[in-house]
């Protein structure tokens, strides 16, 4: 009997599995790789912040490829690229912003973090169901080894994306399947560290996050590219639904970005060492379950709290700050005996007063409008036709005047400047 | 688990080890730097795991103890606590560079891994069940040092080891699908090919494992006995070699190309042909061959035999 148990060893359970420990709670971290991080997928790009409340001093232990000071957002259409660059030298400095780091490496160390505060791991082994009292109150789960029942005082759900412990837990309202959620698809090639530098004009361990809108033939997502020390990741995310009815194959999506003109010479003789394809919890606020259950709680995309605003595609920090506010959550509720879900319900108050949640609530529209067929299959064509205008010098004509590049571009592109309008403000209110 | 300290505790029945290898079987060498990149947390490889798993019956069956040993740096350690949770009785580490003497031909392993048993327990081990191949691309000698070092029977290539009423029996493998039984006395040493999968343990033993402190011995202290043998040159990291081709007639680079990729040669019209019998068949392909270049001589009539 342990007096947590977490499933899941990603950035959320290994969270939940060192705050419990360190509060002095018995905890067993079920995961059901071989090592932490042997499943996992992700674009690469963490932003470890949440972790000065962790790990002090974390920039010198985490296992990073390279700090990101180039924060880059591209929109594009076949042949057009307008990219909005920038860089600082403070995120390359502690206490840094966002890394790129490998899944296996950061996941392993988040673990040794756990382990070394007391949580058993448990690897290769699978959570297949929950063990629930005569009350139905959730004490711990079942496992796929002989004798693999495992009890707990509290259960923290973090097993991710599509979470079926969550389900068998009946916190997710019956909907239909699919609709909150995309398909990233994602490649490493392999470049020599000289010519990333070159490439991407970086030198030493600095890094490039490059995000992209326009580059998937409509369906809604974007796609994306990040430096690693000696490889660069390059991928699509798509919206279940519309790559459905598209009927288009993902990697299809992603040959033709490495092919496109402003991405091809950046990508050029790279070696593929990856590939890996994983389901991504996009809904934001308004498709999360209940959080907390009679001896239940649920973090990080279990929970769908991976923040996909368009400009921002960021899972893992929502995920630790979750993990971490469960852990406290749990190991309080051990403390004082009561582990129902009214003596669990401070992980919600925690949640409510942190970025975890006030962010997804203020962003609540942004999905919704980030997804939308506007914004996904016009307005990268709009914005790209009035910089063409722009600076496209068609003498002996004068040089066309703002409006005019503007109302042309939205007639070509069959974009109504009313909805342009309402989009704009709607933007403003998500993003303000 | 048994303590480090040297002392050796009372021997209860046979010694069944497996010995394990730490290699990451898909360590990727860059052909033009020699750069290896391996991963430490790779694992066994299948033959190990079914060598574990081989030990881990056997001990049972005659009255013994089963112990997984490996020698490797602190990240073998999840390699022995994988054996632990399957089932094994005890584990031991001989902690050893990442790096070895790349002339190591496999004795220095194998005298290491001796020390390290002897050293805990006080005695060598009755037997020895390792995987058929080096997975770390290494020279496979180990095994075979094992035996010669503790005067132990070998036996190499198996499908499968079973012992009754003290007696090991193992099923090996001959060239064209031929199978021999045989008798092995201890104290041996049993190379096996990957034909079992490894049990799944039980939760408790994986809590168990996971909580486990893994007896180490130093290399410096293990790998001082090997004695001076044969000395191979520096065996080297896998390269695949380039292939050589013959630069064929042309007047420049372009002609080259074009006669090496066969850009200029008209295909040949598809024949079909209904020879009447297999020997006609025969000859027809043959000839065929020999105008494509592909076999030598002049196919005469009444060849067909030579080829
Ligand atoms: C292509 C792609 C790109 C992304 N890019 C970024 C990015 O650049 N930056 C960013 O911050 N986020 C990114 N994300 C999102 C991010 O990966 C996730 O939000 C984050 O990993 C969520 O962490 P988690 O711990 O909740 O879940 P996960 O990381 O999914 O971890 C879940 C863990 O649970 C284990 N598990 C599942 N079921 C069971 C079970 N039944 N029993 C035992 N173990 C189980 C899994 O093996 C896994 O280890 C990206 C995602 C994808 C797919």
């Amino acid at each position: 009997m342990f007096d947590v148990v977490v499933v899941g060893a990603g950035p959320a359970g290994c969270a939940a599995a060192l705050e419990a420990a360190r509060a002095g709670r018995s905890v067993a971290l079920v995961e059901r790789g071989p090592y932490p991080g042997a499943k996992n997928v992700y674009g690469g790009v963490v932003y470890g912040r949440v972790l000065d409340e962790l790990v002090p001093r974390w920039w010198e232990l985490m296992p990073v490829q390279r700090w990101v000071t180039r924060r880059s957002t591209m929109l594009m259409t076949g042949t057009q690229a307008l990219t909005v660059d920038f860089r600082t030298e403070d995120w390359g400095r502690p206490p840094y912003n966002g890394a790129t780091a490998f899944r296996a490496d950061l996941d392993g160390w988040l673990a040794s973090l756990a382990q070394d505060a007391g949580a058993v791991l448990v690897p290769s082994t699978v959570a297949t169901g929950l063990l629930r009292d005569a009350r139905g109150r959730v004490t711990g789960v079942s496992t796929d080894r002989p004798d693999g029942d495992l009890t707990a005082g509290v259960v923290i759900a973090c097993d991710g994306v599509n979470s079926f412990l969550a389900k068998e837990a009946g916190l997710f309202r019956p909907e239909p399947g699919g609709r909150h959620l995309t398909l990233g698809v994602k490649e490493t090639l392999a470049l020599p560290r000289e010519t990333i530098e070159e490439r991407f004009a970086l030198t030493g361990r600095d890094g490039l996050d490059l995000e992209i809108l326009g580059c998937t033939r409509g369906i809604p997502g974007g796609g994306f590219l990040y430096t690693n020390l000696d490889s660069v990741s390059i991928g699509v995310v798509l919206g279940l639904p519309g790559l459905a009815s598209a009927k288009v194959r993902p990697e299809e999506l992603l040959t033709d970005l490495k092919a496109h003109p402003a991405i091809a010479p950046l990508v050029r003789g790279g070696r593929l060492t990856e590939y890996a394809a994983h389901l991504i919890p996009e809904g934001g606020y308004d498709s999360m379950p209940e959080l907390v259950g009679d001896g239940i709680l649920v973090a990080g995309d279990a929970a769908a709290m991976c923040l996909a605003a368009g400009i921002w595609l960021e899972g893992v920090n929502f995920a630790l700050g979750a993990g971490m506010y469960a852990g406290r959550a749990a190991a309080a509720a051990v403390a004082s005996g009561d582990t129902s879900a009214t003596g669990l319900a401070g992980y919600r108050r925690l949640l409510e007063d942190s970025f975890v949640l006030a962010d997804h609530r203020k962003l609540r529209r942004a999905p919704g409008l980030v997804f939308s067929e506007r914004v996904q299959r016009q307005y990268p064509g709009l914005v790209c036709d009035v910089v063409q205008g722009m600076f496209q010098v068609d003498n002996p004509r004068p040089k066309p005047g703002l409006r005019r590049l503007l109302t042309r571009a939205a007639r070509d592109r069959r974009v109504r400047l009313r909805h342009l309008l309402s989009d704009t403000l709607t933007g403003l209110r998500s993003f303000g | 688990m048994q303590p480090t300290d040297g002392t050796a505790p009372a021997s209860p029945g046979p010694l069944v080890v497996a010995a394990l290898s730490w290699a990451d079987p898909r360590a990727v060498v860059d052909p033009l730097s020699a750069e290896v990149t391996a991963d430490a947390r790779a694992g066994a490889s299948a033959a190990d795991r079914c060598a574990l798993e081989h030990a881990l019956r056997l001990a049972p069956l005659l009255g013994g103890r089963c112990v997984a040993v490996t020698v490797g740096p602190a990240d073998a350690d999840l390699l022995l606590r994988d054996a632990l949770a399957a089932g094994a009785d005890e584990v031991l580490r001989v902690d050893a560079p990442v790096v070895r003497d790349p002339a190591d031909d496999g004795d220095t392993t194998a005298a290491a891994l001796l020390t390290g048993l002897a050293r805990v327990y006080g005695r060598a081990p009755d037997l020895v069940v390792c995987g058929d191949h080096s997975a770390g691309r290494g020279t496979g000698a180990t095994p075979a040092f094992l035996a010669a070092r503790i005067g132990a029977a070998q036996a190499l290539g198996l499908l499968g080891v079973s012992a009754c009423d003290g007696v090991v029996r193992a099923l090996r493998r001959l060239d064209g699908g031929r199978r021999e039984r045989l008798t092995v006395p201890l104290p041996a040493v049993c190379s096996v090919e990957p034909t079992l999968a490894l049990r799944r343990g039980p939760l408790a033993s994986v809590l168990r494992a996971q909580r486990a402190e893994v007896p180490v011995v130093p290399w410096e202290e293990a790998a001082g006995s090997a004695r001076p043998g044969v000395r191979a040159g520096a065996a080297r990291p896998y390269r695949p070699r380039a292939r050589l081709l013959a630069a064929p007639p042309g007047p420049d680079a372009r002609a080259r190309l074009r006669e090496l990729t066969g850009a200029d040669v008209r295909p040949a019209a598809r024949r079909v042909v209904f020879p009447d019998t297999p020997a006609e068949a025969a000859d027809l392909l043959i000839r065929h061959l020999v105008e494509r270049g592909y076999l030598e001589g002049p196919p005469g009539p009444g060849d067909g035999e030579s080829f």
